[in-house]
C-alpha cells in the first residue's frame, strides 16, 4: 500500500457486457479525506464502477486501484480498508440483526460490538429482531452499520440513503461528517443532486457509462437551474424574456411561458412586473435537465 | 460464528436435526420389518427371480441374510438417495444460494478471499453429510440387533461411508455448477440429472452386455460393487468416488475465482 497514492483511482476503466451497458474509458481519482459524490441516473454505470473497485467484477480493460492497491491482485487487502454498502443487497433472514453484524465483523477479524451497539442506537435499529421481520429502512441500517462499524479508511456507499426516512438521513449525514473529521474518505453514489450537494466536496457525473465531468460542488451548484412556469393575463412573446439576465431558454405558448434560468430569480421578477401575472411556479431542475442543458443529449450519450 | 464454516453449519443445525430424525426413522422402519421378511424369504426370493437380471443385481441378492437385506432395502437406493439430496442441496446453496439471495456482496466485501469462502462452504457440506452418514450407521447399529439384523459395525460403517462418498461426489458437482454460474436451480438440475442418468446407466449395463466401458463412467458403479455392507469398503472404489469430489471442488475454485459475480 502506497502512502501517497490517492484513496481511489480508476484509469481508462472499461467494462463491457455484451450488448448491455457497462462503463467506457473511465478515468478519475478521489483524494484521501475527500467526500466524493458519484452522480448519475439509474443504469449509468455507477454500480459497475463500484463493484469493479471491490473486485466483484473484472475490468474488460483498464485498472482500478484503492490506496494504490490493485483491485484484482490485492482485493483482500483492499477489503481490510474499505467499508462497503451495496446498492441492493440481501441479508441472512434467520439471523438477528446483532448476530448478522457480529458475523460480518468477525470475518473482519475484529470485535466491534461496542461500535455496533452505538451505531444501532443512533440509527434506532432494534438489534434483537430477526432480519426477516425488518422493514426495508431497517435493513438499510444493518447495511450502514456493517459498513461503518470497523472505522474503515474508505467508505464506498452505493445509494446509501435509499429507503431511509429523513430523520435517519440526518444521522447518516452526521456519520459522514465524523468520517471526514477523522480523515476518512467517502465515495458515495447517488442519482439525486440535492443529496450530493449536501455532503460532497467534489462530484463526478456519469452518464451512459461515460464520465461527463468531475467538478467541485460549488461549480456544480452554480449550474443548478430553475424551471419557472408563468401564466399571464395577456399572451407575451418569448422575446420579451430572452434578454433577461440568467435566462437560458424560453418557450412561450399562448398565455403560458416556460423559462429555464440560472442564478438569482430577481431579474426575471423585475421583467415580469411589466405584465399581469396570473400564476407563477418555480422548481429546481432535475439532474436530467442539467445534463441536457450543459452537456447536450447527443454529446453525453453513445455508451 | 467466527468463520464462514461455523456459520454455515450453525445455520444448518435445525435442518440437520430433521434429516437425522428422518434417517433414524427410515432405519427403524427397515430393521423392524426384517423378521417378517426373513420368514417369507422363500417367496421373496421367487419375486426377485422374476425381476430382470439387471434390477436384481441392482437390488442385491441373498435378501434373507441381514447384510443382504440391508443392502436391498436400504443401501441399494434409499439411503444413498437421501444423502444425495442433502449433499446436492448443500452444494447448490454454497455459492449460488448466497449469490441468488444477494448476500454474497457483503460476505466478500470482508477480507475473506473468494477461495476461503468456497473452501469453508465445501468443508461445511462434507462435514454435514459425513455427520448424517454417521447418524445412519449409528441408527442401524443400534436398531438392528433387537430385530436380529446383526451386521458387523465395521461393515455398517463401510456402507455408510460409501453412501457419504457417493453423495459428496454429486454434492461437489452441484457446488461446482453453482460456483461457476451462480444459479442454484441449474446446479440442482445438473447434479440431480447426472445422478439419475448415471444410476440408469449402471442398472442398464447390468442387464445389457458390452456396456462395461460406459458403466465405468457412472459413480454408481463404484458405489454398488461389491456391496459395502456385505464385503466392506473397496479401497479403489472409495478412492474413485473421493477423487470425483476433490476434482469437482478443485475446478470450482478456478471457476469461482475468475468470474464476475451477479449484483
Amino acid at each position: 500500500m502506497s502512502t501517497s497514492a490517492p484513496a481511489l483511482a480508476v484509469e481508462e476503466l472499461t467494462k463491457s457486457y455484451g450488448r448491455a451497458r457497462g462503463v467506457v474509458d473511465l478515468t478519475f481519482s478521489v483524494e484521501r479525506g475527500e467526500v466524493f459524490g458519484y452522480l448519475g441516473p439509474n443504469g449509468a454505470g455507477k454500480t459497475t464502477t463500484i463493484r469493479t473497485l471491490l473486485d466483484f467484477i473484472r475490468p474488460t480493460s483498464g485498472t482500478a486501484t484503492v490506496l494504490g492497491l490493485d483491485s484484482r491482485r490485492d482485493a483482500t487487502e483492499i477489503h481490510r480498508h474499505v467499508g462497503y454498502l451495496p446498492g441492493e443487497f440481501g441479508l441472512y433472514e434467520r439471523l438477528t440483526a446483532l448476530e448478522h453484524l457480529r458475523y460480518l465483523e468477525a470475518l473482519r477479524g475484529g470485535r466491534h460490538e461496542t461500535a455496533i451497539r452505538q451505531l444501532a442506537e443512533r440509527l434506532d435499529l432494534p438489534l434483537d429482531r430477526r432480519i426477516a421481520s425488518l422493514s426495508h429502512g431497517n435493513r438499510q441500517k444493518v447495511g450502514l452499520i456493517q459498513a461503518f462499524a470497523h472505522r474503515p479508511d474508505i467508505l464506498i456507499l452505493d445509494e446509501p440513503t435509499q429507503g431511509l426516512d429523513p430523520l435517519v438521513q440526518q444521522t447518516f449525514y452526521r456519520l459522514l461528517a465524523e468520517v471526514r473529521q477523522r480523515g476518512g474518505t467517502v465515495f458515495l453514489s447517488s442519482h439525486v443532486l440535492p443529496e450530493v450537494e449536501h455532503v460532497c466536496d467534489r462530484v463526478g457525473i456519469i452518464r451512459d457509462g461515460r464520465l461527463v465531468t468531475v467538478e467541485d460542488i460549488d461549480d456544480l451548484k452554480s449550474k443548478s437551474l430553475k424551471m419557472v412556469e408563468i401564466r399571464l393575463a395577456e399572451p407575451a412573446p418569448a422575446s420579451a424574456f430572452e434578454r433577461v439576465a440568467g435566462v437560458r431558454d424560453v418557450v412561450a405558448f399562448g398565455d403560458r411561458v416556460r423559462i429555464t434560468m440560472a442564478g438569482p430569480i430577481d431579474p426575471l421578477v423585475k421583467a415580469l412586473a411589466q405584465h399581469e401575472v396570473v400564476e407563477l411556479q418555480s422548481r429546481e431542475s432535475s439532474l436530467e435537465e442539467i445534463f441536457l442543458t450543459f452537456y447536450g443529449a447527443g454529446e453525453a450519450s453513445g455508451g | 460464528m467466527g468463520s464462514v464454516l461455523t456459520k454455515t453449519l450453525v445455520e444448518q443445525r435445525r435442518a440437520l436435526l430433521w434429516w437425522a430424525f428422518g434417517l433414524i426413522a427410515a432405519c427403524v422402519l427397515t430393521t423392524a420389518f426384517y423378521p417378517s421378511i426373513r420368514e417369507n424369504a422363500a417367496s421373496f426370493e421367487r419375486l426377485l427371480e422374476s425381476l430382470p437380471e439387471g434390477l436384481r443385481k441392482a437390488f442385491g441378492e441373498d435378501v434373507a441374510s441381514p447384510a443382504g437385506y440391508l443392502e436391498a432395502r436400504l443401501f441399494s437406493i434409499f439411503a444413498p438417495v437421501l444423502l444425495l439430496i442433502y449433499a446436492i442441496g448443500a452444494g447448490s446453496r454454497a455459492i449460488a444460494g448466497e449469490e441468488e439471495r444477494m448476500t454474497l456482496d457483503l460476505l466478500l466485501s470482508t477480507p475473506v478471499p473468494r477461495r476461503q469462502v468456497l473452501l469453508d462452504k465445501a468443508l461445511a457440506m462434507i462435514l454435514a453429510t459425513t455427520g448424517l452418514g454417521a447418524v445412519l450407521a449409528l441408527a442401524i447399529a443400534v436398531t438392528g440387533p433387537p430385530f436380529d439384523v446383526s451386521v458387523s459395525v465395521a461393515n455398517i460403517a463401510a456402507a455408510a461411508a460409501n453412501c457419504v462418498l457417493l453423495a459428496l461426489a454429486f454434492g461437489a458437482l452441484a457446488l461446482l455448477v453453482g460456483a461457476g454460474t451462480g444459479r442454484r436451480s441449474l446446479a440442482i438440475g445438473v447434479a440431480a440429472g447426472v445422478a439419475a442418468g448415471s444410476y440408469l446407466i449402471d442398472v442398464i449395463a447390468l442387464s445389457v452386455g458390452g456396456l462395461t466401458w460406459l458403466q465405468r463412467l457412472s459413480p454408481f458403479y463404484y458405489y454398488r460393487a461389491p456391496g459395502a455392507i456385505v464385503h466392506g469398503l473397496d479401497p479403489v472404489d472409495a478412492i474413485v468416488l473421493g477423487a470425483i469430489t476433490v476434482v469437482a471442488v478443485a475446478i470450482a475454485f478456478g471457476a469461482f475465482e475468475h468470474r464476475d459475480l451477479a449484483p
